[in-house]
């Protein structure tokens, strides 16, 4: 009859109390692991979109640049700043960067955009734009092509109305917006044939541009178009040029989406009279975490301090997504301090119960010879049983539902997924794998029980033996 | 020697606005063997005294010998530790732990006390064949009647090889026939092993089969008879 035995019959003693006590611990950890995982994979998400497609995590740049990127604050490349660069450990890759403000028009219609002067084969170890070449636009007038068999339903044409002027990267996302309202496999294979783009990512020498999807739309521009492009070059000149556009990005992040305009570095250069100058050079790393990006920026300065460059963490670029991060962050931890308290208070009342149910056995197990110690250990491994029962449901039904929606993150659609792309994210809702996170949700459970232990714990260390028995 | 002696005793409760005064000038002695009954009307002292005599509670004057040991002489664990291997307890009701079966609730005892599991399952055995529950050693007490459980109890108590057994009100919830029960075997096992009893009731069938009778009101000795 080991105590651990007496706690495992204790456990089963009053089924409804144990059941809600695990139940509440369970749906805690399953809560809290689920909330925690959607809320960092939407971080990691951002982050990564931000870095990933445009940011780079690290920039290499002139020091003003950070607070007036213009081309008056660019610098002279010379080849042996990259093999500096790429000499620093975990460093991966590095890619050259012009990039100025510029107005792009076609037709009638005017809008800024965010001229990127890129290496196209260098970028490929970066934001790799290449793989949002858009193959499929649903244009403006589908729905009033006529011959369609079998004819668009209105359901369809409410759809394509809703879409129209949309672009995609391949047929499986195209399809997905007939996802709530299935649609017949011919007259899909029609929309596809209709939809079809041409177009491909600009090469190193190339005279044409690539830009991205929303912009083509309001633009109205289509593959094989021109654009005009007016800015402000180098000390003040004036840059202009005509450029046809050879292919179109749908970029994930909707704010790129909506400005972005990819030209090879030299046509850049040239268009911004800005010979052989670089905005920054942009650095991507082999291991992104805070820890190494710390290192790694450490490193590029020691190694650049010959020269006059200035070394950039994303986070110092991207002041407000890290303050968004990281106000998003403090409510969701605020929420997860609620949670757990409610959760202490249910368990807290359970124990108040319990204490009171077995004040009387308490009294005749220490007034027959029990060490009070002994009982409080009795009872604290009864509920770290609860405890740990319950911590294991919610790991066992959290862990598969989190690699699940790590792998197949929720799209959302409708309002919130507009509210979303308004807000320049992409409408993902991603789950972060396994990570400590997940460890410390169990971790602060059992710290609850402890807490709550507290109470039988007192009452059994200062338990008055005669007036326990007596009741 | 007396294996239990008490020194002019008083016990005073002061924790209500009213002080109470439960035993006034309590002395005593208690031979081993003995088979003694505690008598008296409600609210006369009978449990306050037996929770002295157990170490359980303090007099607010004077002193309690049990065995060669001063009781107030002992404090915290080790007044516990004292309880474990000198005193046996059998309460009114409610004795047992519920979760644990007959045969588990006398081993636990014998557990505290450091006993191996296999001499301690052998003597649970047997202390259940004492009080004639052979057959009842894998029952929860829920499946026990009153009378059942309180024959634990006592096995409880005999398992634990205490210098005497105190019980308070032992029969009070008990039918006539099971109270009757309780007490041969309790006889039983004072004449034939020497076991020292020493119980309070308020029956007085209970207390015509006690051998000394000891009268309590308003918590002074009435009387101290041998019958
Ligand atoms: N914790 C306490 N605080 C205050 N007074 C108490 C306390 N315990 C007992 N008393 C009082 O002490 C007196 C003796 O009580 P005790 O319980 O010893 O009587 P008893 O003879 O066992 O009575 P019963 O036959 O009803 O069990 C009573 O007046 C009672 O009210
Ligand atoms: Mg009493």
């Amino acid at each position: 009859m080991s105590y651990l035995k007496i706690a495992q019959r204790n456990f089963w003693r009053n089924k409804r109390r144990t059941a809600i006590t695990v139940s509440s611990i369970f749906f805690a950890v399953l809560f809290a692991v689920v909330m925690r995982s959607f809320q960092l994979g939407s971080y990691s998400l951002m982050i990564r979109n931000a870095i990933e497609q445009y940011y780079g995590y690290i920039r290499v740049q002139h020091p003003d640049f950070a607070d007036d990127p213009s081309l008056e604050n660019t610098f002279e490349f010379d080849q042996s700043l990259p093999e500096t660069i790429l000499r620093v450990p975990n460093v991966k890759a590095v890619t050259p960067r012009l990039e100025t403000f510029s107005l792009a028009s076609s037709g009638n219609i005017t809008k800024g955009v965010l001229l990127l002067g890129i290496d196209p084969e260098a970028e490929k170890q970066f934001s790799n734009p290449e793989q949002f070449i858009v193959r499929y636009t649903i244009s403006k007038n589908l729905t009033d092509i006529s011959g369609m068999k079998p004819a668009f339903t209105d359901e369809v044409k409410r759809i394509l109305g809703a879409h129209a002027g949309e672009s995609f990267t391949d047929s499986v996302r195209l399809a997905r917006i007939f996802d709530d309202h299935p649609i017949d496999a011919a007259q899909l294979n029609q929309i596809l044939n209709l939809s079809r783009v041409q177009g491909r990512f600009i090469t190193s020498n190339d005279s044409g541009v690539v830009i991205s999807s929303s912009l083509a739309n309001f633009l109205n521009i289509q593959v094989g178009d021109s654009l005009v492009m007016l800015s402000q070059g180098y000390q003040g000149t004036f840059a202009a040029g005509i450029y046809q556009v050879v292919g179109i990005v749908r970029m994930p992040n909707p704010d790129l989406d909506n400005r972005m305009v990819y030209m090879p570095l030299q046509l850049a250069q040239n268009f911004s009279n800005a010979h052989n100058l670089l905005s920054y050079m942009a650095v991507n790393l082999n291991d992104a975490s805070d820890e190494a990006l710390v290192a790694i920026s450490n490193g590029l300065r020691k190694a650049l301090a010959h020269t006059s460059l200035d070394v950039k963490t994303w986070q110092d670029l991207n002041r407000v997504l890290v303050q968004q991060i990281e106000s998003s962050n403090q409510s969701g931890k605020a929420f997860l301090f609620l949670l757990y308290f409610v959760v202490f208070f249910g368990i807290f009342g359970t124990v108040i119960m319990m204490v009171h149910e077995r004040m009387h056995e308490f009294g005749v197990l220490v007034a027959v010879g029990m060490q009070k110690i002994k009982l409080a250990i009795t009872v604290l491994l009864e509920m770290l049983i609860m405890a740990l029962i319950g911590v294991a449901l919610g790991y066992l039904v959290g862990l598969p539902v989190i690699h699940y929606y790590h792998v197949h993150p929720i799209r959302l659609t409708g309002e919130m997924a507009k509210m979303m792309m308004d807000m320049g994210f992409e409408p993902l809702m991603p789950m972060a794998p396994f990570g400590s996170y997940v460890v410390w949700q169990g971790i602060s459970v059992i710290f609850m029980v402890l807490l709550a232990y507290i109470y039988p714990a007192r009452k059994i260390l200062r338990l008055n033996t005669v007036s326990a028995i007596k009741r | 020697m007396a294996i239990i002696e008490v020194v002019n005793v008083d016990k005073i409760y002061n924790d209500s606005e009213v002080k109470v005064t439960a035993l006034s000038n309590i002395n005593l002695t208690i031979e081993k063997g003995e088979f003694t009954a505690i008598v008296g009307p409600s609210g006369s002292g009978k449990t306050t005294l037996l929770n002295l005599l157990g170490g359980l509670d303090s007099p607010t004057n004077g002193k309690i010998r049990v065995g060669d040991v001063w009781l107030n002489e002992l404090k915290g664990s080790k007044l516990i530790d004292f309880r474990l291997r000198n005193i046996g307890f059998v309460f009114q009701s409610y004795n047992l732990i519920p979760v644990l079966t007959a045969g588990e609730n006398v081993e636990l005892i014998m557990q505290l006390q450091g006993v191996s599991a296999r001499v301690r399952k052998q003597v649970a055995a047997d202390m259940l064949v004492k009080v004639g529950l052979a057959d009842r050693f894998a029952s929860r007490p829920a499946k026990l009647s009153g009378g059942q459980q309180q024959r634990v109890a006592v096995a409880r108590a005999l398992a634990s090889k205490p210098q005497f057994i105190l019980a308070d009100e032992p029969t009070a919830n008990l039918d006539g026939k099971s109270a009757e029960n309780l007490l041969q075997i309790m006889e039983h096992l004072n004449r034939n092993e020497g076991v020292t009893f020493i119980f309070s009731t308020h029956d007085q069938r209970v207390m015509n089969r006690a051998r000394r009778v000891i009268l309590l009101e308003d918590g002074r000795i009435k009387s101290d008879t041998l019958q």
